[in-house]
């Protein structure tokens, strides 16, 4: 290494070839098309609506992805489907109209990437707002996206509906703020109901190829 | 690789103030990082803790605790001792000083920006990368002004042969402005998409660590560890091959964290196979450096310590990359065990145990406490075993209980609270070891030389009486 030119030259070389990986999946990827869907007549995924969009950028100030993934692992690869995460892994192709991807890498809280289609039950606009603002277990409570209002006249229509040590005090009404809206918005428009062709399990496609043969 | 006879030379007192400018905000970061890293963990037990302000949520404190140790403590540190290695193997004074302190203060600047920026909601949401965008190009600018002392250190030095050293910290100043600028315009100015986006950051936050951090790292224990031992580093012959292994494949290992994920599948198999390539990397360091292990004195406590760290924690992300491991430690406090163990136990310590050997050679004069020196010896050891093995613990139960659908999460965190206790323990022990390393670096600078500057250094084995 006493040729400094040669050894520059290896250095970026070594470089190159390391982001060349990265090249080749962007190749793989980038270019990803909706897919339409002759059946139901429309293409998927779908564009987040733009109080939806908005919510991501709030999803992502606040650092949500610091507890939260958003990324189903294949079945079998963990106990993604048995907690009823998503029927199937996630693909590249759910992510295309993403500006911003949250796949996340913790999972102090449960993965989020369907959790508008959640079977049994999936939690509805009031529940999200009543755990964002109280917290439950390791999730924290999120009070500075609501506001206290003092109720003259009616009740607004969008004050959370608190009981016992959570309710605010007489004559007040907690409403959420719009960061907390938009979030909320956000969160109801995560699902990854659709399956596409390439998100089918691998094992499943494999059994019905043997089945053919026979 | 003593062909420096003089231990203090005429050099170092050129590159005194850069250098010790660096070293100074480096440490002033190290502390700051701490109290964050501590009320971040803090919150993973007692979530209600700073819970009422949008500014200190987890999410904040942990990217605010990791940008402060990786581009405050680590890069500071890091540049300086990567600069200190150069000039004394080069045989020339330290070039370019002036563009060293004034690269230092706009670096400084820009981390602190980064810093503010964070807590108003603008990390980027990549790990290694929560550095708001419009931060970046003015680190990368003030990052080439103290490189140009580092290639003007290479370019113009006197001695023809190339240490092992050189390679790692010349390495390493080129590497980390292409990894960064390629990042910056493939994430924010160009944006790929999706999951494009999870992969390149994937690649850079690696790369980080394999051609940045740890190139500075071995670059500090390579000057280092024959200095204080006096002896010929053993099986010197396969050094380059293990730098080449590093540098070639050390990027490619990044995709380890998509398993399982929407990701193509050859992204995480690439990733695995090149994982195991570099065990053949940390066995060639732990060759030619085992020599420190067992050897006494502060410096060599920290080298061998971090050396360990380094070693157990590349074989260790190389069996947890395998598929049947990561499917349990995946998405849990498991992989910031390994964080830790290697910016921690590894990067950060090694760092430690050069920067004892570097400032009484800068400065000229001896460590103003020996007891604060075996202080932050016994408290960083101490403080980086109770870390590692309590995240890992916690990380571990978190990943079975995670295998369990009937488990719920109020279930798992009360199963992970009394080992995220422990770690909040650990915490506060590393803060504590580095206030100590804090006030003796300024009780030294303060203090007036006792002894003339020539004499205080005698043989090279000499260390022991000082650190």
């Amino acid at each position: 290494m006493k040729n400094g030119t040669l050894f520059f030259l290896g250095l970026f070389a070594s470089f190159t070839v390391s982001f060349a990986v990265v090249l080749l999946a962007n190749h793989q990827l980038g270019a990803l098309t909706p897919y339409f869907d002759d059946g139901e007549g429309k293409a998927f995924p779908d564009r987040m609506p733009g109080v939806a969009a908005r919510g991501q950028l709030v999803y992502r100030d606040l650092g949500c992805a610091s507890c939260h993934t958003q990324q189903v692992r294949r079945p079998g690869f963990g106990a993604d489907q048995a907690r009823g995460w998503g029927e199937r892994q996630s693909v590249a192709r759910d992510y295309i109209f993403q500006p911003f991807a949250q796949l996340g890498t913790m999972r102090i809280g449960p993965d989020l990437t369907n959790s508008a289609g959640r079977k049994p039950s999936a939690l509805d606009a009031e529940d999200l707002m009543n755990l964002l603002y109280a917290g439950q277990g390791a999730m924290p409570a999120h009070a500075f996206l609501f506001e206290q209002v003092k109720v003259t006249g009616e009740v607004p229509a969008k004050a959370l509906k608190l009981t016992g040590s959570a309710a605010p005090a007489a004559g007040y009404a907690v409403v959420p703020s719009e960061q907390a809206q938009t979030l909320v918005a956000y969160l109801l428009n995560l699902n990854t109901v659709y399956d596409y062709p390439e998100s089918r399990p691998v094992v499943q496609a494999a059994a019905q190829a043997e089945g053919a043969h026979k | 690789m003593s062909h420096d006879t003089q231990e203090v030379s005429a050099n170092d007192a050129h590159a005194r103030g850069p250098l010790l400018l660096l070293l100074g905000s480096g440490l002033v970061w190290l502390v700051i990082s701490g109290v964050l890293a501590l009320i971040a963990s803090v919150q993973l037990h007692t979530p209600t803790f700073l819970a009422s302000c949008a500014w200190f949520t987890y999410g904040h404190m942990q990217a605010l605790q990791e940008t402060a140790f990786v581009y405050g403590w680590l890069a500071n540190a890091g540049l300086a001792l990567g600069l200190w290695v150069l000039t004394r193997l080069g045989g020339e004074a330290l070039r370019a000083g002036n563009w060293v302190t004034v690269g230092a203060l706009f670096w400084n600047l820009g981390v602190t920006l980064a810093l503010v920026g964070i807590v108003a909601g603008d990390a980027t949401g990549h790990s290694l990368l929560q550095l708001p965008r419009y931060v970046q190009p003015l680190l990368l600018i003030a990052y080439g002004a103290i490189a140009v002392a580092g290639v003007l250190a290479w370019s113009g030095r006197r001695n023809e042969a190339s240490y092992a050293s050189q390679w790692y910290v010349f390495a390493a100043l080129f590497l980390f402005p292409w990894l960064f600028s390629v990042a910056h315009v493939a994430l924010f100015v160009v944006p790929m998409r999706g999951v494009m986006q999870a992969v390149t950051a994937g690649w850079f936050a690696q790369g980080v660590f394999t051609l940045w951090l740890a190139p500075l790292a071995l670059a500090a224990a390579y000057y280092v560890v024959p200095k204080v031992t006096g002896r010929v580093l053993p099986g010197y012959q396969f050094a380059s091959l293990s730098f080449w292994v590093l540098i070639v494949v050390g990027a490619w290992t990044g995709g380890r964290h998509l398993i399982g994920g929407p990701a193509p599948a050859w992204i995480s198999s690439l990733a695995i196979v090149s994982c195991s390539l570099l065990v053949f990397h940390y066995f060639v360091v732990w060759l030619n450096l085992k020599g420190s292990i067992g050897q006494g004195g502060a410096v060599m406590k920290f080298t061998s310590f971090g050396l360990l760290a380094y070693v157990i924690g590349g074989c260790a992300d190389a069996f947890t990359s395998i598929r049947s491991f990561a499917v349990i430690t995946q998405f849990t406090y498991f992989t910031q065990a390994q964080q830790q163990l290697a910016l921690y136990g590894g990067i950060s310590m090694l760092f430690f145990g050069a920067l004892y050997f570097a400032v009484p050679r800068l400065t000229g004069k001896t460590w103003a406490s020996a007891a604060l020196i075996g202080g932050h010896a016994t408290t960083a050891i101490l403080g980086v075993l109770l870390l590692v093995i309590s995240l890992g613990v916690a990380g571990w139960t978190q990943g079975q209980a995670l295998l369990k659908p009937a488990v719920t999460f109020p279930e798992i965190a009360a199963a992970t609270r009394p080992w995220l206790l422990l770690a909040t323990a650990a915490y506060a022990v590393l803060l504590v070891g580095n206030l100590m390393l804090v006030v003796n670096f300024l009780q030294t600078l303060a203090a007036k030389p006792t002894v003339p500057a020539a004499t205080l250094f005698q043989a090279t084995s000499d260390i022991k009486e000082t650190a």
